[in-house]
């Protein structure tokens, strides 16, 4: 470890570290797989484990996590469903954090794109990636057995209807995590993304117990990250520790020395 | 009678809700993980284990049966000679929390190999033959194009220690450039057959480069003239002064319009482009010969109104 840079266990997952930096806190993801890195993120060693610096402007998650989300997230041993994985950034240190004996099966649709995610399974031990459209969880659900979690990542209009479909098939039952990185520019125009917010939290109410939503600006313009645990009566635990994420003025690194 | 269900999990399929409270199985389809991917790819009658065959030869008459995912219901029922339904989303749900979870060495292997059979099938399609072919064939141009740039402002000093990398340089240039060439030619034929009319009409290459920005010939179909006319393009559109162009800059025939009249000409270009590519993709009727006609006399009346 670096002097000048005190790690410490972030709230929700023992496998997340947080530093902070100057202007903002910083998140390393326990690394699953080797080096080299997955698409050019920065590693380090912290006493014998190795993380990622886990960026919100390269991932939603991230910037959701930075932005003061105090729902809960991947923890380690668990199985995930990671709908709209793409080249795999995101779904490599959501991998990350359910750990070597936690699963994350990752659904993507494009070809290319799904070349570089089967590139990562080859080298993430926990990673499984499905060639398949999340639109027909019937054609996968024979991949995937019941999950922990789903973390829905897809740009289409009916995003909401397509995590519904994959929820009440592929979920393990009431309690289980569901959470949504929203982009309210791929749901038409004819709402505010604030209001796309709202009606989707409002639709989502029926069957979710939801967490409080965290607008993803300045790293991911028009997206929020909304979610909740599945089972409209599923209890949501409130966190104290939702921090300031984002220091303005001082920095308190400077104020512990 | 409770119902009897059979699931698959992976490349295991496991039978549920008879007699037995635990769920009967693992039923591998196959031990090797590739060829297990392969069986579950296509699933039909032939691929079921012998094992689990029997045992569903055994089954009363008078028990429903019902399987998931659909395709494997259509092969139970086929082998069984009887109706097999698809469950309902309870009795799935049901069925699935009993199963146990697959080994995790061999699941990854399975889910490995069944991720570059399926990546391996889908590029072999014809349309993505094309679409890969129209972005190797831009990278590698852009590559030749900067080489022989930086071949041409480079100063060659006689007699100097880096002569013998100056040669293996201009081999691999020479190299490039016959692999572009090579590349392009490839890419021209399956333009041409695949997409003849909107070959015809902005050229093989071009054709071939927007059906690979819009995603497929099917997508490229759906998409309105405007659209087509400013894929690809780069700058954003703004109130005062939008894109033009987009790939259809480089067609065939672009350079004979005046400058001045090269982005209406590019209108009415898209326009023909979108009858072309939507009788590529729905009649496959061979109307080129019309539409060269009519975007040649549109060329000529530009030519004449010159500003």
């Amino acid at each position: 470890m670096r002097p000048g840079r005190s790690f410490r266990p972030a709230a929700g997952s023992s496998r997340l570290l947080e530093v902070d930096r100057a202007e903002r806190r910083e998140l390393w993801t326990e690394a699953v797989g080797d080096p080299p890195p997955v698409y050019g993120e920065r590693w380090t060693e912290v006493s014998d484990r190795r993380f990622r610096l886990f960026e919100p402007t390269r991932s939603k998650l991230a910037a959701a996590l930075v932005k003061g989300w105090t729902g809960d997230v991947p923890s380690p041993g668990e199985r995930w469903l990671y709908l709209g994985a793409a080249t795999g950034t995101t779904a490599s240190h959501v991998a990350d954090l359910v750990g070597p004996e936690g699963t994350v099966y990752a659904v993507e649709r494009s070809l290319r794109p799904f070349g570089r995610l089967l590139a990562l399974g080859e080298r993430w031990p926990n990673l499984r990636p499905i060639l398949a459209d999340a639109r027909d969880p019937l054609a996968y659900v024979a991949l995937v057995p019941p999950v922990d979690g789903m973390y829905v990542d897809i740009a289409q209009a009916d995003q909401l209807d397509i995590v519904h479909r994959n929820a009440e098939l592929l979920l393990r039952g009431a309690g289980a995590r569901l959470l949504i990185a929203l982009k309210t520019a791929s749901m038409g125009r004819h709402r505010s993304a604030a209001g796309h917010r709202d009606s989707s939290e409002a639709a989502l109410a029926n069957e979710v117990a939801l967490y409080p939503s965290v607008p993803l600006e300045p790293f991911h313009r028009g997206h929020f990250m909304v979610g909740g645990r599945w089972g409209r009566e599923s209890r949501i635990p409130v966190r104290e520790t939702a921090r300031p994420t984002m220091p303005r003025g001082r920095r308190p690194g400077r104020r512990a020395r | 009678m409770r119902p009897t269900l059979v699931v698959a999990n992976g490349p295991a399929l496991f039978v549920i809700g008879t007699d037995t409270p635990r769920p009967l199985g693992p039923f591998l389809l196959e031990a090797d993980p590739r060829e297990a991917a392969a069986r579950f790819e296509t699933l039909d009658r032939s691929d079921l284990p012998t094992r689990l065959l029997a045992f569903l030869e055994s089954v009363p008459a008078d028990v429903r049966l019902v399987a998931a995912p659909p395709r494997l219901a259509r092969a139970v029922g086929e082998c069984v000679g009887r109706p097999v339904a698809a469950p309902t989303l309870e009795e799935l749900r049901r069925a699935r929390g009993t199963v146990s979870a697959p080994d995790p060495t061999t699941e990854r292997r399975f889910f490995l190999a069944l991720g570059h059979l399926r990546l391996e099938r889908a590029l072999r399609a014809p349309e993505e033959v094309l679409i890969t072919l129209a972005r190797e064939e831009e990278r590698v141009e852009r590559s030749v194009g900067r080489e022989s740039r930086a071949a041409e402002s480079f100063v060659h000093v006689p007699d100097s220690p880096l002569d013998r990398h100056l040669a293996a340089w201009g081999l691999a240039r020479g190299a490039l450039a016959d692999l572009s060439e090579a590349l392009r030619r490839t890419l021209e034929n399956e333009a041409k057959s695949q997409v003849p009319n909107l070959s015809a009409v902005v050229g093989p290459r071009v054709a071939a480069r927007l059906v690979a920005a819009a995603g497929g010939i099917g997508a490229l179909a759906r998409m309105p003239a405007p659209r087509i006319q400013l894929l690809g393009s780069r700058r954003r559109p703004s109130p005062e002064r939008g894109p033009r162009f987009g790939i259809i800059y480089r067609a065939d025939r672009l350079a004979d319009v005046p400058i001045g009249r090269r982005g209406a000409y590019a209108r009415s270009l898209a326009a023909l482009a979108a009858i072309a590519i939507r009788a590529d993709a729905h009649t496959h009727r061979n109307i080129s010969a019309d539409l060269v006609a009519r975007r040649d006399r549109r060329i000529e009346s530009l030519r004449r109104r010159r500003r």
